[in-house]
């Protein structure tokens, strides 16, 4: 009988040695743009190298079950974990935090006019058929807020009077 | 391994499974049989997602509303009342609904509370719109929260409250105790609630002042739409809806499982706005300020100052949390002047002690546990 920790050790290593090879080909293409450009797989390199050898720990020390599922799904768990553990890195960056606010300035900066055109032709849309606008209802929502916290403030009072009325009863 | 083709060792790996399958003990070929039961459960229940889904019953413990203001609720919920002091509950506001403290019967914090004999009020900030946009965290402090405590010893009769705040309902409800020394508050606890905000992990990288201009956003925005919510949340763990989705796959055979998912799902997919002065002022003077732990914060005229708070204090902060870390949360500890003070850290995540199973066993015993003893 074959044994399949082995078998599957020895799947792992070819996946392995194909996904090098490829890494290497792609390194290969891109070193042949003139301009020197940074290498994108060094940062990730790590994560995928501590995936993989989860995985080989995994497959070389857990004994052989039928529910090779769960070798799998542990595998995609520290996988998983690995990555987000990498993306938290570069997320807790200045750089990143600088680029996220930067896109969200320049978003902001064409929002801002399309904004205010669409607001104002609804408006006037509105208007024109003689409907009540956002701003209206808005600033009717408002009032009622503002009269509900004049009751609040009245209710307030009366349970200050009805305080003191009970102290001075004692 | 020389230069063996790749399918050849598939074929070897295969014929392996294959051959242990063959020379398998009864107990192997159950375990087996089990796995394929599991499998075939789990393409019933994925189909029955898809094309029946449900609608999950949360919120099912009894509850009355005791008062309201603006969108604001604060509901009472049946229980027997065995300690004499309520306990009021402030949630955060806005990001998300509060259903997540009843989700379910048997994992529901709220009831966990009521059958331990709590007279439990839940406040409820509700989902805001354009309205409510002249909202602050100060009106919040100032104007809701004092009446709140003022109708909870109202409808409970008792002379004295307890309160609890969880994530942003911590700073929300320590700037209410810490600036209103004349509301009776016998006992705090704050649950995963930041405190110290120069300790708060990636949002307060991402909401520092070099990099984000909160006057120019809610200028121009009015508020902050619950999709950016929603995009500033799945953004702090890129991986979680993979993860969830992994982890659903894998539990998918499990009835119970697949109904708690389906609840927390909904809550976890559910985001809501912040009004826009509200997030002005929660951005620039906690986040960016840090002005609640430095106690430069004044409310209606009233200094807010965490070491006015003199009562019992229990802190309860996750190991995992980052949305708001233990080192931030724990930093109450140090802020305030009570003696009779404790803190615990638990495994998990910020939603992982309200919510799920491990709540209801490491968590929620030990808030209730310390709470009764003071009640």
């Amino acid at each position: 009988m074959i044994d399949p920790s082995a078998a599957s050790q020895q799947l792992f290593e070819l996946w392995k040695k194909q996904l090098d090879e490829g890494t290497q080909a792609w390194t290969r293409l891109l070193g042949q743009n003139p301009t020197p450009t940074p290498d994108p797989l060094s940062f990730w390199k790590p994560a995928m190298e501590h995936g993989l050898q989860t995985w080989a720990r995994i497959f070389a020390t857990t004994p052989v079950a039928p529910d090779l599922m769960s070798q799998w799904k542990q595998f995609l768990d520290q996988s998983i974990e690995t990555w987000s553990k990498a993306l938290g890195q570069v997320m807790n960056t200045d750089a990143y935090a600088q680029a996220m606010g930067k896109a969200l300035d320049q978003w902001l900066t064409s929002y801002a006019p399309v904004k205010k055109s669409t607001d104002q032709s609804i408006e006037a849309t509105l208007q024109a058929l003689n409907l009540p606008t956002r701003a209206q209802v808005t600033s009717l929502a408002k009032q009622i807020m503002d009269l509900e916290e004049r009751l609040d403030r009245l209710e307030d009072g009366l349970a200050a009077i009805l305080r003191r009325l009970e102290g001075a009863k004692a | 391994m020389g230069q063996e083709r790749f399918a050849d060792v598939v074929e070897r790996f295969a014929n392996g499974y294959a051959d242990l399958a063959a020379a398998a003990s009864p107990e192997r070929v159950k375990q087996w049989q089990e796995e394929l039961e599991r499998g075939f459960k789990r393409m019933t229940n994925l189909a029955e997602m898809v094309q029946h889904p449900v609608e999950p019953r949360t919120g099912q413990t009894p509850r009355e509303e005791v008062y309201r203001k603006g969108k604001a609720r604060l509901y009472r919920y049946a229980s027997r009342r065995s300690h004499k002091t309520p306990l009021l509950f402030v949630p955060n506001l806005g990001i998300s609904r509060p259903y997540i403290f009843d989700l379910l019967p048997g994992g529901s914090f709220v009831e966990h509370m009521t059958r331990e004999g709590f007279d439990f009020y839940l406040l409820d900030w509700g989902v805001f719109g354009p309205e409510d946009n002249d909202l602050s965290f100060e009106d919040c402090v100032v104007k809701i929260l004092p009446r709140v405590a003022r109708k909870v010893l109202e409808s409970s009769g008792a002379e004295s409250l307890s309160v609890l705040g969880y994530c942003m309902g911590a700073p929300l409800s320590s700037s209410f105790v810490a600036s209103h020394p004349e509301v009776p508050v016998k006992n705090y606890i704050n649950m995963a609630g930041p405190i110290d905000f120069s300790k708060v992990g990636l949002f307060g990288l991402w909401l520092d002042r070099r990099f984000f201009d909160v006057d120019r956003f809610i200028d121009t925005m009015g508020y902050l739409p619950a999709d950016m919510v929603k995009a500033g949340f799945k953004l702090l763990r890129p991986t979680m809806d993979l993860s969830t989705t992994l982890n659903l796959w894998w539990n998918l055979w499990n009835d119970r499982y697949v109904e708690g998912f389906n609840a927390l799902n909904k809550w976890a997919n559910e985001y809501t706005a912040f009004p826009g002065e509200f997030f002005r002022q929660w951005v620039r003077d906690f986040y960016q300020g840090n002005k609640l732990y430095r106690g430069e914060l004044v409310f209606g005229g009233r200094p807010v100052r965490l070491e006015a708070i003199e009562c019992p204090l229990f802190v309860v902060g996750a190991k995992e949390d980052y949305i708001a870390p233990p080192e931030c949360v724990r930093a109450l500890m140090t802020a305030v002047r009570s003696r009779d003070k404790e803190y615990i850290e638990l495994p998990g995540g910020h939603i992982s002690l309200i919510a799920g199973r491990g709540a209801s066993v490491h968590c929620w015993p030990r808030v209730s546990s310390w709470l009764a003893s003071r009640s």
